[in-house]
């Protein structure tokens, strides 16, 4: 255990937010590079969990617990979201067999 | 003490029931629903033992967000018990009017109607203004559906109309409110958002200035749901686009929604502003009651004449909120209650023609009292009332407006800022009533048989059936009982509305003398010649 | 409990109590108004035809085909007359008031005004008695005779034209025996609104509709008011109920709050709404219109009871026109001016029940003279008798039209008397020719003496010439009346039948063998007794119930005199009111020893002059007619030809033929403007508040949206980019201003 909190003392909050903000910009890179519409979902979750670290982090950091709270909520929304857009996109998938999301345009209008 | 939530949801849950139902059952289901809604708010009326005082029965409250002063609170006078028991009256009824007219989409509708109820309910018996707010803006969300889903052929542009019109206006009156609110917090450093106390408040502490910004901002609110003119063009429309109980449920309990606010609200919250803009008010309705009146005398479709003849009726109810004596507001509740009915009425019968002939043209139809000699006894009975035929409800309700208004001059217990030239003015409103009404029945009742090609009413007995006559029978009983014995109706209501006005003598004169001394004529238009 | 504390609020009066369950707010009760509720009984006069009306609905309910319908009415309003006949006999000779049923009760807490109290009161007056026995006997009588007259809409129509007539008397009975003005304007609108039943009872007719509709609108004008004239009541005097306007009015203390211009105001709208009733200028173009009804109805409605409710307005009012004695000088000039303008058109139509319509206007013209003339009596006595005359007239012209086939045309029509079976129609007619034409001895003779005298006696602007005038209408009603009479009934038989009838083809007409057929004994019957109930209303002139030497002009003088249109009787000491002194009269000299000069007319006295002139005027009217429609009915073509060859004079018979234009010019004045305006407001509607201002503002956010449409293209990545730089730059901002912040906060 005190292995263990050693270990976690030489972790600044700066490598929380570090990895944080690696995965957001991944995440970020990746909904605006790719065309596939799951994968852009994907992406979107990991931006989710990005903003989930910094939370529980910077919670852990000021030892108050609305951080790790703000977590429990970002991943009900995520999983309530990853239900309604998969359903979503299981539904534009029977419509035409494209997964593209430029085929998709004409639903702005 | 239940009831109160026993009428709130009641009709709610019936709602859940039909729209996870079959859609066979869905109309039984509503009916049994509304039915007994019906007869909750009997059981109310019988457990409600505040008649004719100004007291709330029915009083109960849940906390909801108390940092902030926000409950559940719920609780009805007399006048609020007295439009409960016309929603609930009136939705049993619409619901047996759709019975055959919509065929598509049966648990949506009844589902629509149901929530709808609930919200109207709510409006009546909410003490709270946040949750009075949120039931008057959810009255929307079903209508527009019901209109944009079941409506006529201009359905889309009537519906977003409608939603945007009335929406955009209560979002000005969410901001007077506001500023009440806000104010009471900073006056007294607590929130609260019971309807009682910022009304005592805003008419104690607030200064003139802003009691007339609050009043402009209730009344844009609240005028474009009697409508009053000129922000009445949502309602020709809507009314003409929507499926009858629609129209029913719009003619008879939403246009109510804003007078209903002008008695509950503008008038307890801003007695100096109303006193010094009574007059304008007054004006602008005796200008809707004769401009819409003239423009019934030239509509071809039916349903857009009974649409116009609203705003034109219900510029008498204006008149009689603002004339701030008992008689004028004994009529003006009155006149609520009384054009729910028989507009009502004239909504299901228009109906009743539409779905036999398909048309709703006055040039296409005629005469058919020879067809439906039912249908057109009921149509006649009906315009009478509304008309105002001594003897029948419209009369009373219409009289005791106009002589309100007559009396409001500036003398007397009860004296106001409108008089006798008010008055004369808004009673050839009577004679144009009696004109574009009786044209219609002598184009569509009378004369020789006209009708447009139809092979067997569209599968309707050639004159009503007995559900349709169930459906007028009560209404018509009601405009008799009203017409005859109104005091049923007035001694009911004669506490709450001696103390909406309890403050209002002393505040005219008050004025009346500024004005005196001032040697300014704000409120000449009102004064004797 | 409950149900019996409801019926005690409901039920102003209480049998086994045998008091008065009184009201929220107590009537105070003048001195001499009694509180009759052992007269309870009277209520059923009101019930009598509303129950007849309920069953008249379950007859129609359940399809009746027999005259059921007649015969429940007839009978209930047989019921209603017995009982008005009772409650005469039963009459203490003070006014009474039987509370029956509450209404509209309204207290004022603040306590200046008395509270607005309206409740289901009769007030019985001999006045309201008089109006009363002679609107149910006749309503029976004519019931019995529609009975036969309406059998061929068996089955259709019949049992809706006898709830009509329920209706009617119902309403009737309301308006005149009401104790407050509120109840009054109840039964005012309900026989307005049985007036629009019943004119539209061919509802099939287009022409009947637009009569019917055209009758409620006028109607509707006068209503209108009337109800004005309540509100300036109420607010002047605080009360609309007759005894305590009384007590208030003669108290004088309503002058404590009064401010100066509604006492003058009042009589103008109550004349307003007596016009529109009672068809005068400018609202009589109703009542020839009218005529589109059945003919029963005509007789009833249109002649005898509903069209004199005007009268009876003006009567019950009278105190208010003698606060503002310059109303009574107009009441008087419209009066006559309309009775000559009605005589002339009448001249001039070939239509018998047209002709008769505008008679009826213009009898009732004479009425109101009488009223504004201060002539009650003879306004009441005129109402009385014009009631028979005109109604057996009516009768007679409706049996014409039943026995041939719709044909109402006076040229078509001759010698009817000595056709067998119309013997009865064709004396009765004459009858009621006699007393239209006022022959001496006759009815009419008297009543319209007793209105022309008093022209000449009362002081006003003009009322001399009036006085003239009149009595020109009297010969011109002499010469048109029997115009009728004697082209119809007189001369060699010959006639045609009409093109239409009412109800049924199946009488054969436009086939050769058209036989006329002839009224049988309900018609015959009803006809007989109303005939004889016109010869035998001259004799009230004679009888003198009242022990008063100084009223002269007999029973009808006594009906007249506890009432509220006392103001207007000759010979009365006017309770030495201020109302005496405002109105110039020379009435005094009918004081038995009268100071003041009697005005005289050619050396006579005033009342024996017009007997003479009237009975002249009424000779040379029927000899004329005489001349041209019974001995050379030649002569009468050839005059008319004569009148049309010459311009200066051509546009005169037909401008009277045209009834002078009135409707076309109602039409082009009024109705045309207002109907342009009416359209011109609704696309004012549509385009201006509608369509530029609504739609205009919701235009304003999709404008401003346009600029920022193109943001929108679909692509969900460009949306993502757009959100990130936004992002992006507020976070940019954010440090910025943050920086700045901390450099002007350490500066």
């Amino acid at each position: 255990m005190i292995l263990l909190a050693s270990a976690f003392g030489q972790l600044a909050l700066a490598h929380y937010l570090l990895l944080s903000g690696v995965l957001f910009v991944i995440g970020l890179v990746g909904f605006l590079s790719r065309r596939n519409l799951i994968v852009m979902f994907l992406c979107t979750e990991l931006m989710f969990q990005a903003a989930a670290i910094a939370f529980v982090a910077v919670g852990r950091y000021y030892y108050d617990f609305s951080g790790q709270v703000f977590v429990i909520f970002i991943l009900t929304v995520a999983a309530a979201e990853a239900a309604l857009a998969l359903a979503l996109v299981v539904l534009l998938f029977r419509r035409k067999p494209t997964l593209n999301a430029e085929d998709w345009r004409d639903l702005s209008e | 003490m239940i009831w109160g939530w026993i009428l709130l949801l009641l009709p709610i849950a019936g709602g859940l029931v039909v729209v996870g139902s079959s859609a066979r059952a869905a109309k039984s289901i509503a009916l049994l629903t509304t039915l007994a809604t019906f007869g909750a708010s009997i059981a109310a009326a019988i457990e409600f033992d505040v008649w004719g005082t100004g007291d709330f029965g029915l009083v109960s409250s849940i906390p909801w967000l108390p940092e902030v002063g926000i409950n559940l609170s719920i609780g009805a006078d007399s006048v609020a018990m007295m439009l409960v028991l016309l929603t609930t009256l009136l939705m049993p009824l619409a619901v047996l009017g759709s019975w055959t007219a919509v065929g598509e989409r049966l648990k949506e509708y009844y589902g629509w109607l149901l929530l709808i109820e609930s919200a109207m309910i709510g409006v009546f018996l909410a003490r709270d203004l946040v949750f009075f707010y949120i039931c008057f803006e959810f009255t929307l969300v079903p209508m527009y559906f019901l209109i944009a889903i079941y409506g006529g052929s201009g359905r889309a542009r009537a519906c977003v109309k409608f939603f945007l019109y009335t929406f955009t206006g209560s979002l000005i009156a969410l901001v007077g409110f506001l500023f009440v609110a806000w104010s009471y917090a900073e006056t007294t450093g607590s929130w609260s958002f019971q309807i009682a106390t910022l009304c005592e408040y805003a008419s104690e502490s607030l200064t003139l200035r802003e009691q007339v910004w609050v009043l402009t901002a209730l009344v844009i609110g609240f005028a474009v749901k009697i409508p009053l003119f000129p922000v009445h063009t949502w309602l020709p429309l809507a009314h003409t686009e929507a499926p009858t109980a629609g129209s029913v449920i719009l003619a008879g309990v939403l246009l109510k929604l804003g007078t209903y606010g002008i008695f509950r609200f503008v008038l307890p919250m801003t007695p100096e502003a109303v006193v010094e803009w009574a007059p304008v008010l007054g004006i602008l309705a005796i200008i809707g009651i004769l401009y819409a009146g003239l423009i019934c005398w030239v509509q071809t479709d039916v349903k857009k004449l009974v649409a116009y003849s609203s705003v034109s009726h219900l510029g008498f109810c204006v008149l009689g909120l603002f004339a701030l004596n008992p008689m004028g507001l004994q009529g003006a509740v009155l006149y609520m209650i009384n054009h729910g009915l028989s507009t009502g009425a004239l909504f299901f019968l228009v109906g009743m023609m539409y779905e036999r002939y398909h048309t709703r043209d006055m040039n296409a139809i005629g005469g058919l009292a020879k067809r439906m000699p039912v249908w057109a006894f009921f149509m006649v009975f009906f315009v009478l009332a509304s008309v105002g035929l001594p003897g029948l409800n419209g009369f009373v309700s219409e009289f005791l407006c106009l002589i309100g208004t007559f009396a409001a001059g500036d003398s007397g217990s009860y004296p106001g800022v409108m008089g006798p030239w008010f008055a004369a003015f808004a009673a050839l409103g009577m004679v144009i009533a009696a004109m574009y009404l009786l044209i219609m029945v002598g184009k569509i009742v009378f004369g020789s048989l006209k009708e447009p090609a139809t092979d067997d009413h569209h599968g309707l007995p050639a004159d009503l059936s007995a559900r349709e006559i169930t459906v007028l029978v009560p209404l018509a009983v009601l405009c008799v009982l009203l017409g005859v014995q109104p005091w049923i109706a007035m001694d009911a209501m004669v506490g709450s509305v001696n103390e909406t006005l309890a403050a209002y003598p002393e505040i005219v004169k008050d004025a009346m003398q500024q004005v005196a001394d001032a040697g300014s004529s704000v409120l000449s238009g009102g004064v004797n010649p | 409990m409950i149900l019996s504390s409801i019926i005690q609020r409901i039920v102003l009066a209480t049998v086994e109590s045998g008091g008065l369950a009184q009201p929220e707010t107590e009537p105070v009760i003048s001195s001499d108004v009694v509180v009759a509720t052992h007269h309870w009984w009277a209520g059923f006069i009101l019930y009598l035809p509303l129950i007849s009306l309920i069953l008249c609905g379950l007859c129609a309910a359940m399809k009746v085909k027999s005259k059921l319908p007649a015969w429940i009415t007839t009978v209930c309003l047989l019921g209603s007359f017995v009982l008005s006949l009772l409650l005469y006999f039963d009459y203490g000779g003070s006014p009474e008031l039987i509370p029956l049923l509450s209404w509209i009760n309204l207290a004022d807490p603040g306590g200046n005004f008395s509270g607005l109290s309206a409740n289901f009161t009769f007030y019985i007056d001999s006045l309201s008695l008089l109006w009363i026995m002679f609107v149910t006997g006749l309503g029976t009588l004519i019931t019995f005779y529609a009975s036969e007259y309406m059998e061929s809409d068996l089955g259709k129509g019949y049992t809706r034209f006898f709830a009509g007539v329920s209706v009617f008397l119902f309403a009737m009975v309301a308006l005149v025996l009401a104790d407050n003005l509120l109840m009054l304007y109840l039964g005012w609108e309900g026989v307005g609104f049985a007036s629009y039943w019943l004119i539209g009872y061919y509802y099939q007719r287009p022409a009947a509709v637009a009569a019917a509709k055209k009758a409620f609108i006028m109607n509707r004008i006068g209503d209108l008011g009337l109800a004005l004239a309540i509100y300036l009541i109420w607010t002047t005097f605080g009360t609309i109920q007759y005894d305590e306007l009384m007590d208030v009015i003669q108290s004088g203390s309503w002058k404590e709050s009064y401010d100066g211009w509604t006492i003058d105001a009042i009589p103008w709208f109550l004349m307003l709404a007596a016009f529109g009733k009672s068809a005068q200028i400018p609202l009589y173009v109703w009542l020839p219109d009218a005529m589109e009804g059945p003919t029963p109805v005509s007789a009833l409605i249109h002649a005898a009871t509903m069209v004199t409710a005007g009268i009876y307005l003006v009567a019950r009012t009278y105190e208010f026109f003698l606060l503002s004695p310059e109303s009574l000088h107009v009441v008087a000039w419209v009066g006559g001016v309309t009775a000559l303008l009605a005589a002339t058109i009448g001249l001039a139509q070939h239509d018998i029940k047209r002709i008769m319509a505008y008679s009826t206007v213009s009898q009732l013209g004479y009425m109101f003279l009488g009223l504004g003339v201060l002539s009650t009596y003879g306004a009441a006595y005129h109402v009385f008798t014009h009631a028979f005359f005109k109604a057996v007239l009516f009768l007679t012209c409706g049996a014409i039209m039943h026995g041939f086939a719709g044909q109402l045309d006076l040229r078509k029509l001759s010698g009817l008397i000595r056709i067998p079976g119309w013997r009865i129609t064709s004396i009765a007619m004459l009858i009621g020719c006699l007393a239209l034409a006022g022959f001496p001895l006759t009815s009419g003779y008297f009543s319209k003496d007793a209105i022309l005298a008093e022209a000449f006696i009362t002081q006003g602007p003009g009322f001399e010439a009036l006085g003239w005038m009149a009595i020109f209408t009297a010969f011109l009603t002499a010469y048109y009346t029997f115009r009728v009479w004697f082209r119809v009934c007189a001369g060699k038989v010959e006639y045609e039948p009409g093109d239409e009838h009412h109800g049924d083809d199946d009488h054969g007409h436009h086939s050769e063998a058209f036989h006329p057929h002839a009224p049988r004994f309900a018609m015959n019957f009803v006809m007989a007794v109303i005939a004889i109930g016109a010869l035998a209303a001259s004799v009230p002139y004679f009888m003198d119930t009242k022990a008063d030497e100084a009223l002269a002009g007999g029973w009808v003088a006594d009906m007249v005199h506890d009432s509220t249109a006392q103001g207007g009787l000759p010979g009365l000491d006017r309770h030495g009111q201020s109302m005496g002194d405002i109105v110039e009269h020379g009435h005094a000299g009918h004081q038995g020893e009268g100071d003041h000069a009697h005005p005289t007319l050619f050396g006579m006295d005033v009342h024996t002059a017009m007997y003479v002139i009237s009975g002249v005027v009424g000779g040379l009217g029927l000899l004329l007619a005489a001349w041209l429609h019974l001995f050379r009915r030649q002569d009468a073509d050839r005059l008319k030809a004569f009148l049309q060859r010459h311009w200066w004079i051509a546009w005169l018979p037909r401008a009277m033929e045209h009834k002078w234009y009135v409707d076309e010019i109602y039409q082009g004045l009024i109705r045309a403007p207002l109907w342009i305006a009416s359209h011109l407001m609704y696309a004012f509607d549509r385009f201006l508040i509608d369509g530029l201002l609504v739609d205009g503002i919701a235009r304003i956010p999709r404008m401003v949206a346009r600029w920022f449409q193109p943001l929108h293209n679909g692509i969900v990545q460009s949306y993502a980019v757009t959100m990130a730089g936004g992002v992006a730059l507020i976070a940019l901002l954010m440090i910025l201003f943050l920086q700045f912040w901390k450099i002007g906060g350490g500066g």
